[in-house]
């Protein structure tokens, strides 16, 4: 009963873990422009949340994808949007810990 | 008075479709564009216009091209190429005939979290009328918001327009963007009330 009990812990872990990463853009001036941007990172395959903070001119997604999305693809997809990328980076906060950390504010 | 369009982004991400109306006592326009790429996009306009003694009627299809874009972290700038192609009916006095027609407008605009500017100029000439179009934008956002929030700016608009109006006209504007919506207000100082709205899915 416990090895069962410890598989069915270990595998819900697994199910539940996701990926964040946070995108520092250039270019993302008003939400007119960030909509384009939140629509074409939404529209990816195993993404699940998304933020955009236009303050600090970065986004967040969330993936349940173990490895996160592509630098690559995230590129791609920024540019056809219009914009650059100044830097990925794989983040230990979910989006809606970021969320609420910048909403405080 | 009329004018053509020229707006803060006037296409948005590849595979958008872009719509736009434009109305004020003497100018009205609906607008719809597709933007086929990142930095192209097709569309169709249809306007109406009447100023001086001329009434104009226009259907007309346009290409633009963005031609440049510096993205930096705070801000945004860029070069705009809009070609028209169509037909207007142009009516003065007793003249009333249908001319063909090609007009390019260049555009360029630069843009932070808090300030505005734009100015364009369109060559607009049918038969023996120039019609060419200049105007200058620039603004301010009263403050910051957030993503989900709606940023108010106030815009002061100068325009010159060719045959139609000699004088160069002044509008300020109230601009209220939320995302996918962008809607602006004004009143020129010869009291012409305007309304522009445009909307991308």
């Amino acid at each position: 009963m416990k090895k069962i009990l410890y598989f069915l812990l270990l595998f819900l872990s697994f199910t539940s873990y996701s990926a964040t990463q946070r995108i520092e853009l250039m270019g993302m001036v008003c939400a007119f422009c960030a909509q384009g941007i939140e629509k074409n990172l939404q529209d990816i395959e195993g993404v699940s949340n998304v933020y955009i903070n236009l303050d600090n001119y970065f986004v967040v997604i969330e993936s349940k994808n173990t490895a996160g999305i592509s630098n690559e693809k995230i590129r791609n997809i920024i540019i056809d949007a219009g914009y650059d990328v100044n830097k990925i980076e794989i983040i230990s906060e979910s989006v809606e810990d970021i969320r609420k950390k910048y909403e405080k504010k | 008075m009329f004018q053509m369009t020229c707006i803060a982004a006037p296409m948005s991400y590849k595979g958008s479709n872009t719509t736009m109306v434009d109305i004020s006592q003497e100018y009205s326009k609906i607008d719809t564009s597709y933007a086929i790429t990142a930095k192209d996009s097709l569309g169709i306009r249809l306007y109406q216009a009447k100023g001086e003694g001329y009434k104009l009627n226009g259907d007309e299809f346009y290409y633009l091209r963005r031609l440049h874009r510096i993205n930096a972290i705070e801000s945004q700038a860029n070069l705009w190429l809009f070609t028209s192609a169509g037909i207007v009916n142009v009516k003065k006095n007793n003249r009333n005939n249908n001319q063909a027609y090609v007009s390019p407008t260049v555009q360029a605009d630069y843009e932070t979290r808090r300030i505005y500017m734009m100015g364009s100029y369109q060559l607009f000439r049918v038969a023996n009328d120039n019609f060419d179009t200049s105007k200058f934008k620039a603004g301010f956002s009263f403050y910051k918001t957030s993503y989900e929030e709606t940023q108010p700016w106030f815009i002061l608009e100068l325009s010159h327009f060719n045959t139609i109006n000699k004088k160069i006209e002044v509008i300020p504007t109230l601009r209220l963007i939320n995302k996918a919506l962008y809607f602006e207000a004004g009143v020129s100082t010869e009291g012409d009330p305007k309304l522009h709205l445009m909307y991308t899915f």
